[in-house]
């Protein structure tokens, strides 16, 4: 009994895809988790379309001017406990255009990231792996909150 | 004290067999795209984990509407179960629809009011479907109450093969399931981000999947009132309609509000109408 | 207490008097609250004293008949004079008509000795209606009126509105207490021309039209009426309502007198085909649509047809009625669903009611005559609440669109929350007009073409009035404080009829044994099939408990204080916009769109305009329409 009430969080984390500026190879990898091959609903993940319902926020692709503030509001949306999952290179620093003149930088830049998935793009293993980790984070944030 | 310990075993059995059945739902979705698919406590724990999220909304009234939808689907199944009126069992079931509809709408969202404008189409194609059902169910039987239905010698089936393959078809529209998961979609199918729900989170949004368990009963209560008197019989046709539902799921694509109107008002309700007047003119009386 | 029932036609008249003598909105306040008073207090004796049936006689009687003439006259010659003025030949020619036929009447037929007047519980609550409902609308036409006349550039004509405002309250309480067939007939001319002189209040070409639209029709359905009394006097001596129900299908030339009152009942409410005038007559002030032509003139009709419930119940005259209020019933609720006008929607939603309860009478069964009776009290109270409420926020936005309606919750959250209180009424339990539809759906199902016709239509209605709903609430609004003045006398008559709703619907059961009840089992001669006890309305058909839904309501207040905390107290978000809402603050729904610039995100209603066509339904209705009364009234011949 005591095993089916722990680890609330863990079991269920439902996430929202945004993609900043990313030249949608992350993004590909990212949906492939949801196929038949790799499967990530059995393990709970729901790839839920509003930040309202959603856990964890996946993001690719780079932050700029652009859509700074679209990255904000969308993370501000999503209710606590909340965890940020930056998937590949350029969302972890800005990749091959950290130096380009409109890019800002990683996704940290913006909003507090708790699990960089690097590559480019990385596996669906890798993701897979990448989104467990930050639903453990969540379980963790979780049990903060409350005690 | 019977009625007591009746009202809470309805209550407190109904939604887990409802989790239950959205679990297996989910797991057969799974098996039949070729993959592992979640463990069938599935939708529990997402439930748990809904709870413990922090509590937000767009609106601060919006989650009353919330409150009203859950206590009025919760109130039809169990006078569903204590067999009174099946008319005004509808009727009470129509508030908390309304209940739902008016939530989505409160939000202000574009988003919501699309899936609102849509369930009411949804609303308007399954309604009449639902009240002919029960008329002819009068015509057999002579009251509306569903415990006369007891007094017949053949099950509902018999005499209604018409309107059970309409009930069949509008059970797809009132699970949200494809081709007519328009209004708010389950589990990732996305149309207009999540539809009526979009603006809804954390403990509200537990409450609305407290509520679809709740109402899954109901509605397979609704299809186990075509074979009631042979228990084993209604049941098997319960379990029919819900796999039923779920392999049209998986094998079609959405289809579009103009669509499913078109369908409904030009065969499928003339299909009830005719059971109707074959029940009126051939002066069938199950009694 | 022949006091009483001459108060009630007397107090009007004289109110009507005094609202001449000054212009003066102070002066207009106390005479309405002195009005409400004095009616309510008097229906409410009325109520108490209970049935009378009284006769007139001797030289109340000689004086009586002579005032009718008098003012019948007068009629005519405004009429003749008003035809003439504005070449509405049509209506001149049926003004020729009506008072050729009069004159016929009056002179060459046996003069009547005695009128009667029948006082039973079908006419208590009709007076209850009028004097209470009526007398609200009049209080809150008094802050209306001005901004109207005012928005509308007319030169003040309240002297005028008011007095024939009261002349119209008082003509229609001698319409329903009166028994003799030609004192109903008098009082019914006289609302057809209150009515007309209403809708044309605004003195503007469309005003008139609409105005005389309505004349020809109501004046038509008159001819009709009369002709029918007529047929009645000359050819079996019958005078009186009540003779009529006790004779009862006393031979074949009797059906069609019979139809032909009932075509005349047909006219008064707006059913298919005359429905146009109602339509026409939304250009009228909104207080003169709540109170004749939604709460009280239409109620004649259906009145009239209700009453005669018992001379063609189980013939085949009463089987055409069912099918074609049921007609009626389906395709007006589908033709509501596709317009934008908020009174309009309100128009055809009245015409399909009373639709519903010409219906319900027509099918004849005690269950069926109760609902039909049950419906007309409910809708008078809800429909006189939705159109007041229209009316308030056509003048805080300036529009009739329920596009424009949008949000409405923001800018003036009292309003909506009572139009919104008035809009669940019509459509859900355990509001009057659900229960009624209810019983009415119980007691058709043995007809299977009627149930057709009535399963159909709730399907429609439900559809548009959710449609409102959601439109006006959708906002994401958090603050429910007024944010405009609330002034006495708008919003007194909008709070006491939100509070007689909740009450009426609360007190069911009471109000259905005392009133209703006794009312089928006197007009239908039988024993009530239907019955009510502690908020359960039961039959042998099914039960319907409103107690529970009650019980529910409290479970979810009590349930509400539990968890208020955490429903009320929510952390408040932006709505999602894909991340694009970058304004400052929630107020402004606004998104930031490619190039730069802030736009609003706009969702319509559905409409329907390629699917449903209000013309094609129209002339579907017409066609059929027009063969059943074709059916009714040569059926009664052959």
């Amino acid at each position: 009994m005591a095993n089916i009430l722990s680890n609330v969080m863990s079991k269920s984390p439902w996430i929202v895809h945004v993609n900043c500026n990313s030249c949608n190879g992350c993004d590909i990898e990212l949906l492939a988790c949801l196929t038949p091959i790799y499967d990530a609903e059995r393990l709970g993940v729901l790839n839920v379309g509003t930040p309202k319902q959603a856990d964890i926020m996946v993001v690719t692709g780079s932050v700029n001017h652009k859509n700074i503030n679209m990255l904000k509001n969308i993370y501000e949306q999503m209710p606590s406990p909340k965890a940020v999952v930056a998937i590949g290179a350029c969302a972890s620093t800005g990749g091959v255009f950290h130096n380009c003149y409109n890019v800002i930088g990683g996704v940290d830049e913006v909003v507090p990231v708790d699990v960089y998935v690097p590559g480019c793009c990385p596996r669906p293993e890798a993701i897979l792996d990448g989104i467990m980790q930050a639903a453990d984070i969540l379980e963790k944030k979780r049990l903060d909150n409350k005690g | 004290m019977i009625y007591i310990l009746k009202i809470l075993l309805v209550m407190i059995l109904s939604p887990v067999a409802g989790c239950l059945l959205k679990g297996l739902d989910r797991k057969i979705t799974a098996r039949l795209q070729h993959r592992e698919g979640p463990p069938i406590l599935q939708p529990f724990y997402d439930f748990l984990k809904l709870i413990s999220k922090e509590n937000i909304a767009v609106s601060k009234y919006q989650n009353i509407f919330v409150l009203i939808y859950f206590m009025f689907a919760a109130a039809s199944l169990l006078m569903m179960f204590f067999q009174m009126d099946l008319l005004m069992i509808i009727c009470v079931f129509t508030i908390s629809n309304v209940a739902l509809i008016t939530a989505g709408m409160s939000t202000g969202s574009p988003y919501s009011k699309v899936g609102s404008e849509r369930e009411i189409i949804s609303m308007l194609c399954y309604e009449p479907v639902l009240v002919f059902f029960i008329v002819e169910m009068y015509m057999l039987t002579g009251s509306f109450r569903i415990s006369s239905i007891d007094h017949l010698d053949k099950p509902l089936i018999f005499y209604m093969p018409l309107a059970f393959l309409s009930m069949l078809y509008i059970m797809l529209i009132k699970f949200k399931k494809s081709p007519f998961d328009l209004s708010s979609s389950h589990h990732a199918h996305q149309e207009l981000v999540k539809g009526i729900m979009t603006e809804f989170s954390g403990p509200a949004l537990a409450v609305i999947e407290l509520t679809h368990w709740y109402e899954a009963i109901f509605l397979l209560g609704l299809m186990f009132i075509f074979a009631k008197q042979y228990t084993l019989l209604g049941l098997a046709i319960a379990a029919f309609t819900y796999i039923f539902a779920i392999i049209i799921d998986n094998i079609s694509a959405r289809l579009t509000w103009q669509w499913m109107l078109k369908f409904t008002w030009t065969v499928v309700i003339e299909l009830t109408i005719v059971n109707l007047l074959g029940i009126y003119f051939l002066n069938l009386k199950a009694l | 207490m022949g006091a009483n029932i001459s108060l009630l036609i007397a107090v009007p008249i004289i109110f009507s008097l005094l609202f001449l003598i000054k212009t003066d909105k102070k002066y207009y306040k106390v005479l309405s609250i002195l009005l409400c008073s004095v009616s309510a207090v008097l229906s409410i004796a009325l109520a108490i004293s209970g049935e009378q049936h009284l006769t007139i006689s001797g030289n109340l009687f000689d004086l009586s008949e002579s005032l009718i003439f008098i003012f019948e006259a007068t009629i005519v010659i405004y009429l003749f004079y008003s035809s003439i003025k504005n070449r509405k030949w049509f209506a001149l020619f049926l003004t020729v008509i009506m008072a050729l036929l009069s004159i016929y009447t009056s002179f060459f037929t046996p003069k009547a000795e005695n009128a009667i007047l029948n006082i039973d519980k079908l006419s208590i609550v009709m007076v209850l209606i009028i004097n209470i409902v009526g007398t609200l609308i009049v209080m809150f036409s008094i802050e209306y009126m001005p901004h109207y006349e005012q928005h509308n550039n007319i030169k003040s004509r309240q002297k005028f509105y008011y007095f024939m405002i009261c002349i119209f309250l008082s003509a229609m309480n001698g319409l329903v207490l009166s028994d003799s067939l030609l004192w109903i007939y008098f009082f019914w001319e006289v609302t057809t021309v209150c009515s007309f002189v209403l809708i044309s209040y605004n003195n503007n070409g469309a005003a008139i039209n609409s105005g005389f639209r309505a004349l020809v029709i109501n004046l038509a359905g008159g001819i009709c009426f009369l002709t029918g009394i007529l047929l009645f006097k000359n050819t079996m001596h019958i005078v009186t309502l009540s003779q009529i129900i006790d004779a009862r299908a006393a031979g074949p030339l009797f059906m069609l007198p019979v139809a032909l009152l009932c075509i005349a009942g047909f006219t008064k409410s707006a059913q298919l085909p005359f429905q146009s005038w109602l339509l026409g007559a939304m250009v009228a002030p909104t207080p003169v649509s709540a109170l004749l032509h939604s709460s009280t003139m239409v109620k004649a009709g259906v009145y009239l047809i209700v009453k005669l419930s018992p001379a063609y119940a189980k013939t085949p005259l009463g089987e055409a009625i069912a099918i074609y209020g049921g007609l009626t019933f389906l395709i007006c609720s589908a033709i509501a669903i596709t317009q934008r006008n908020a009174k309009r929607v309100l128009a055809y939603s009245t015409i399909s009611n009373l639709g519903l309860i010409i219906s319900s009478a027509g099918i004849g069964s005690s269950i069926a005559v109760s609902a039909a009776i049950m419906l007309i009290i409910f809708h008078s109270v809800s429909k006189a609440l939705l159109f007041l409420c229209t009316g308030q926020i056509e003048q805080v936005i300036g529009s009739r669109d329920i596009e424009d309606m949008s949000g409405l919750i923001r800018r003036a959250p009292v309003i909506t929350i009572l139009a919104a209180f008035g809009m669940l009424s019509m459509i859900l339990p355990p509001f009057g007009v659900l229960i009624t539809k209810w019983v009415s759906i119980e007691a058709s199902a043995s007809n299977p073409f009627v149930t057709i016709f009535l399963i159909l239509g709730s399907a429609f209605t439900s559809a548009f009035w959710i449609k409102w709903l959601g439109t006006i609430l959708s906002y994401p609004v958090n603050d429910l404080r007024p944010k405009l003045p609330v002034n006495f006398t708008t919003y007194f008559p909008l709070g006491i009829l939100g509070l007689i709703i909740l009450g009426t619907s609360l007190m069911i059961t009471p109000i259905f044994n005392k009133f209703v009840s006794p009312e089928v089992i006197e007009l239908l001669k039988s024993r009530n099939q239907l019955s009510g006890s502690f908020g359960k309305v039961y039959s042998y058909l099914g039960s319907f408990n409103v107690t529970v839904i009650f019980l529910i309501i409290i479970a979810m207040f009590i349930i509400y204080l539990f968890i208020k905390k955490l429903i009320l107290s929510p952390d408040i978000k932006k709505v999602y916009l894909c991340g694009e809402n970058n304004t400052k603050n929630n107020a402004d729904l606004k998104f930031r769109e490619g190039g730069g610039a802030l736009q609003d995100p706009v969702v319509s209603n559905l409409y329907f305009n390629n699917i449903l066509s209000e013309k094609g339904l129209t002339i579907a209705g017409f066609a059929a329409s027009l063969a059943i009364i074709a059916f009714m009234v040569t059926g009664g011949i052959i």
